[in-house]
């Protein structure tokens, strides 16, 4: 410590993102969301508000959605991350989730729209999209400006086998 | 009732973008790798009107890794000059920060550090230390230090307004405030500069990429071409990034002095204050009709917040006195100046708001005419423009309201207020409310390339904010030379492509697609001259008579030849053709100037006045006990020309919808009175629709045959969406609940029982 400040420490560390080790000497303070996209390259996590308020960071850590701009880079050691650039399949292959926002038009400026999709992959995992009205809510910590909603909430139903229901609430 | 919205089941080829965008691999401005930038962070004022006295650089200079600080004392004052957008430049605003010691709004950036990593800039930059004198300030329009200034030029004046109101046998005299609001789309601004000599390369998120160019290279000194902006993606829009914010000038500068490239994220919360705002309105509508609903009189009045730096206002009676047939009609426009950032376009910047006021107000006639609201809207309709006395381009606002009643079942509302409800005695709403959007149109140039594998590349600099631009206009020329649409490549969004216009105002498709119209018959004219020239395979066929279909050219009752067999046999490699097209009625050295990235846009009323409308309509469900707000249906059913494809287009009224129902409910900048600043500048504290927060959305497009607009037949798409939506959710709020609120946000508080 000089002068108050606080020392400056590399941390050496591993990461092991989409199935590839990276090792990095990072700034403790360094995020998760930075580490990837200034330091390894991966710029399909996107960065929207670096305080947990929007969803655009979105990842998968040990196979659960994570926000990537709360985890230091330092936490994330030993796990497994996964980013929008690994739900491709070895052979090219999009995700049936990447193929469902295509096909029904569940994107508009498309800024927001990896890590709805890594928040998606999740919500049917977890068991989430059994409606329309539980999609929408387990959906609801991905921000979409473009207003893409009805959309995406369509894609999820389709790759969740999920029969559409009745979306507007209760009708009078 | 379908149970899917109807952009699901709309046609037109898939978004031509969507698979790079689904893959992560689409390059937004801050994805763009350069080596090892310095990373930028902005230190900004806590006080809102002041002087900088002291700013203390030593603490901040000794974090390790820290490259410079910049303040209004080191920064380079030997930039050329740029004036604010609405004086005929580029730039957010007339002000620059870093220019001066003077402190003009809270949140206005007072320092820049620069620093190797991330960390290293924040860290630094929460070290520098300001001080600044604090002067009597107000961000809000309500208690402003100056009065308000009427704007003459915007009024509109038809007959005796005042007189037949007084007369009027029935009438509505109100008033309706709407708060400030911010775009927040989900990018950032971002901005990453580089300089190699002379060489300036800006990678920044932008509706604008000619201005921003022409603006920079005024700046900094050099031609036009050594500025090279590029963002092929941008990640929302809404009129925030249609102008050059003061930060990338700054990040420019600060590349020149390091010599290497710097990258600035600008943070959420500075989002609030670095760029503009949609500001606050204060409304008077006064509606004076006869006992049959025939309206007399129309009198509105609006103040629009500006700031103490520069005068802009967004007149809502350009579009207001469009709507109905009225023998008097009196609209009066003012400003009042505030402690602020200057405010700027978002989304359909005039009518968002004031059509809030103007069609509650029209619903609160209907109430005292006890009329139905699209009854007494359709016995008003005008048969030509009321304020111009010519015809309309085309305006099918009666089909609108016919279909979206049909798909809405406005047949099964009680006008009764609170008179409907859920068995478990949630309270059901049903409103209505009209939108329109003027037409206006922009010069733009295009290139377009017949390849010699028969594919189409299509070029201009114009921009693809989510809108739909990338499929649509490679649509337009591959329709006239029968490309299929998994041949055709588009690029847009870099100074390097042919000029295109802002991506403002709605004018994409009109402009830019009338430019790439006007390249691909070129470029199909070329092709069948060359192709029935003598030896040629279509010798001695007329060139008028070849089709282009699927791929192939072909005589008629002939195979034909696929464009690739075409241009191997003719020897012509590949072929290129390019255009520049300027609205009707534009003069060429505004044209010029607008291809030049100058501001130039014409319309929407040469001999023809062109808007395009909608019929909107919500269904909300309120809480009879917690007074909670659902916004359970919309509707909307709009008439815009020539709907290139439907798929992109509804999404983009979807998407309009569903900010007018944050615009109705969520939306609002609050000011912290004693700070004079924004109060509640992040997501947690700024609330925009959540997936939760919407229910079911239905929209349809009504086929226009335009050929008055422009060649292709497109009118204004992108910001209709919102204008009625509003109106819409408050006329169904009272309709719930009997409870009339006339200003925005709609919040529990409003409904509570009095």
């Amino acid at each position: 410590m000089t002068d108050g400040l606080p020392s400056r420490t590399t941390l050496e560390l591993r990461l092991r993102i989409n199935g590839r080790d990276h090792a990095l000497g990072l700034d403790p303070r360094t995020t998760l969301l930075d580490a990837l996209r200034e330091h390894i390259g991966l710029t399909g996590t996107k960065v929207g508000c670096n305080h947990g308020t929007c969803g655009a960071c979105t990842v998968h850590v040990d196979g659960r959605r994570q926000l990537a701009c709360l985890m230091l880079a330092a936490m994330a050691e030993g796990r497994e991350i996964t980013t929008i650039e690994g739900l491709v399949s070895a052979d090219g292959t999009p995700h049936p989730m990447q193929e469902a926002f295509v096909a029904h038009d569940a994107l508009q400026c498309g800024y927001c729209t990896p890590g709805q999709i890594m928040s998606a992959v999740s919500c049917v995992e977890e068991g989430h999209a059994r409606s329309d009205a539980e999609i929408r809510e387990y959906m609801s910590g991905n921000l979409c400006r473009c207003g893409a909603y009805p959309n995406i909430v369509a894609a999820i139903r389709e790759v969740a086998g999920t029969s559409a229901a009745p979306s507007g609430g209760r009708s009078a | 009732m379908t149970a899917t919205t109807a952009s699901i089941q709309a046609s037109g080829p898939t978004r031509r973008d969507a698979r790079s965008k689904a893959a992560g691999s689409a390059r937004y401005a801050a994805d763009f790798p350069h080596g090892h930038p310095a990373y930028a962070a902005l230190v900004r004022s806590t006080v809102a009107r002041g002087t900088i006295t002291a700013i203390e650089t030593v603490r901040a200079e000794a974090v390790p890794g820290v490259q410079a600080v910049l303040t209004h004392r080191s920064f380079n004052r030997g930039l050329g000059d740029e004036t604010f957008v609405m004086k005929g430049g580029h730039m957010q605003s007339s002000f620059m920060p870093l220019s001066s010691d003077a402190v003009h709004y809270a949140g206005q950036i007072v320092g820049l550090v620069l620093a190797d990593t991330i960390e290293a800039a924040e860290e630094a930059a929460a070290l520098v230390e300001v001080g600044t004198t604090r002067e009597q300030a107000s961000a809000d329009m309500d208690a402003a230090r100056a009065a308000p200034e009427d704007d003459e030029k915007a009024a509109l004046c038809k007959g005796d307004a005042d007189a037949a109101f007084a007369s009027a046998p029935v009438k509505v005299d109100l008033r309706y405030d709407t708060p400030a609001q911010h775009h927040n789309p989900i990018e950032l601004y971002a901005t990453t500069a580089a300089w190699v000599g002379d060489q300036l390369t800006v990678n920044v998120p932008s509706q604008w990429v000619m201005g921003t160019q022409a603006g920079l290279a005024a700046i900094f000194g050099v031609p036009q071409e050594n500025v090279h902006v590029e963002c092929p993606y941008v990640g929302g829009g809404f009129g925030s990034k249609a102008t050059i914010l003061p930060h990338v000038v700054l990040i420019a500068e600060a590349a020149r002095r390091l010599g290497r490239p710097v990258k600035l994220v600008v943070p959420r919360d500075a989002m609030w204050t670095v760029g503009s705002f949609r500001p606050a309105t204060r409304a008077r509508v006064a509606l004076g009709a006869e006992r049959d609903g025939t309206l007399t009189s129309i009198i509105f009045e609006e103040t629009g917040q500006s700031s103490h730096i520069d005068h802009i206002a967004f007149p809502g009676s350009t579009a207001i006195s469009r709507m109905y047939e009225s023998k008097t009609l009196r609209t009066k426009q003012g400003t009042v100046a505030t402690d602020v950032n200057t405010p700027g376009f978002q989304r359909a910047p005039a009518e968002a708001s004031s059509f809030f006021g103007f069609e509650s107000a029209i619903d609160e006639l209907a109430v005292a005419l006890d009329m139905d609201p699209i009854a007494l809207r359709l016995k008003n309709e005008p048969a030509v423009d009321p304020i111009k006395g010519v015809p309309w381009s085309s305006r099918s606002l009666k089909r609108c309201y016919e279909r979206g009643a049909e798909l809405f079942g406005w047949d099964k509302r009680n006008a009764a207020p609170g008179m409907t409800s859920l068995p478990d005695g949630t309270l059901v709403g049903y409103g209505c409310a009209t939108a329109t959007y003027p037409s206006a149109m922009a010069p733009a140039a295009a290139r377009v390339t017949l390849k010699g594998d028969g594919s189409l590349l299509v070029e201009t600099a114009a921009h693809d904010l989510g809108t739909g631009a990338y499929t649509v206009l490679g649509q337009v020329a591959g329709e006239m030379l029968g490309v299929a649409d998994g041949s055709i490549a588009v690029k847009l969004g870099d100074t390097t492509l042919p000029s295109g216009p802002m991506a403002g105002g709605s004018i994409t498709t009109g402009s830019a697609g009338s430019a790439i119209h006007k390249a691909a018959t070129q470029l199909r004219d070329r092709l069948a001259d060359a192709a029935t020239a003598p030896g040629a395979p279509f010798a001695g066929t007329a060139p008028s008579t070849l089709g282009f279909a699927d791929g192939r050219v072909s005589a008629p009752g002939g195979v034909g030849h696929s464009l690739a067999d075409l241009l191997a046999a003719l020897k012509l490699g590949e072929l290129a053709e390019d255009a520049e097209w300027k609205p009707h009625g534009m003069d060429d050295e505004t044209a010029s100037k607008g291809l030049g990235g100058g501001m130039a846009m014409a319309g929407p009323v040469s001999d023809v006045s062109s808007f395009s409308f909608g019929a909107q309509f919500a269904e909300v469900h309120v809480d009879p006990i917690l007074r909670t707000v659902h916004v359970a249906r919309m509707v909307g059913v709009f008439a815009c020309g020539r709907i290139i494809n439907e798929r992109t287009t509804h999404s983009n009224l979807v998407g309009g919808m569903i900010w007018g129902a944050g615009f109705a409910l969520l939306e609002q900048s609050k000011v912290d009175g004693p700070q004079a600043k924004f109060a509640n500048a992040d997501l947690a504290g700024y609330h925009i629709a959540t997936n939760a927060d919407i229910g079911e959305v239905t929209v349809e497009t009504i086929p226009e045959t335009d050929t008055a607009v422009n060649a292709i037949g497109a009118k204004a798409v992108g910001e209709i969406g919102i204008v009625g939506m509003p109106a819409a959710i408050a006329n169904a709020v009272y309709n719930a609940t009997g409870i009339r609120v006339r200003k925005t946000p709609i919040l529990i508080e409003d409904l509570l029982e009095r």
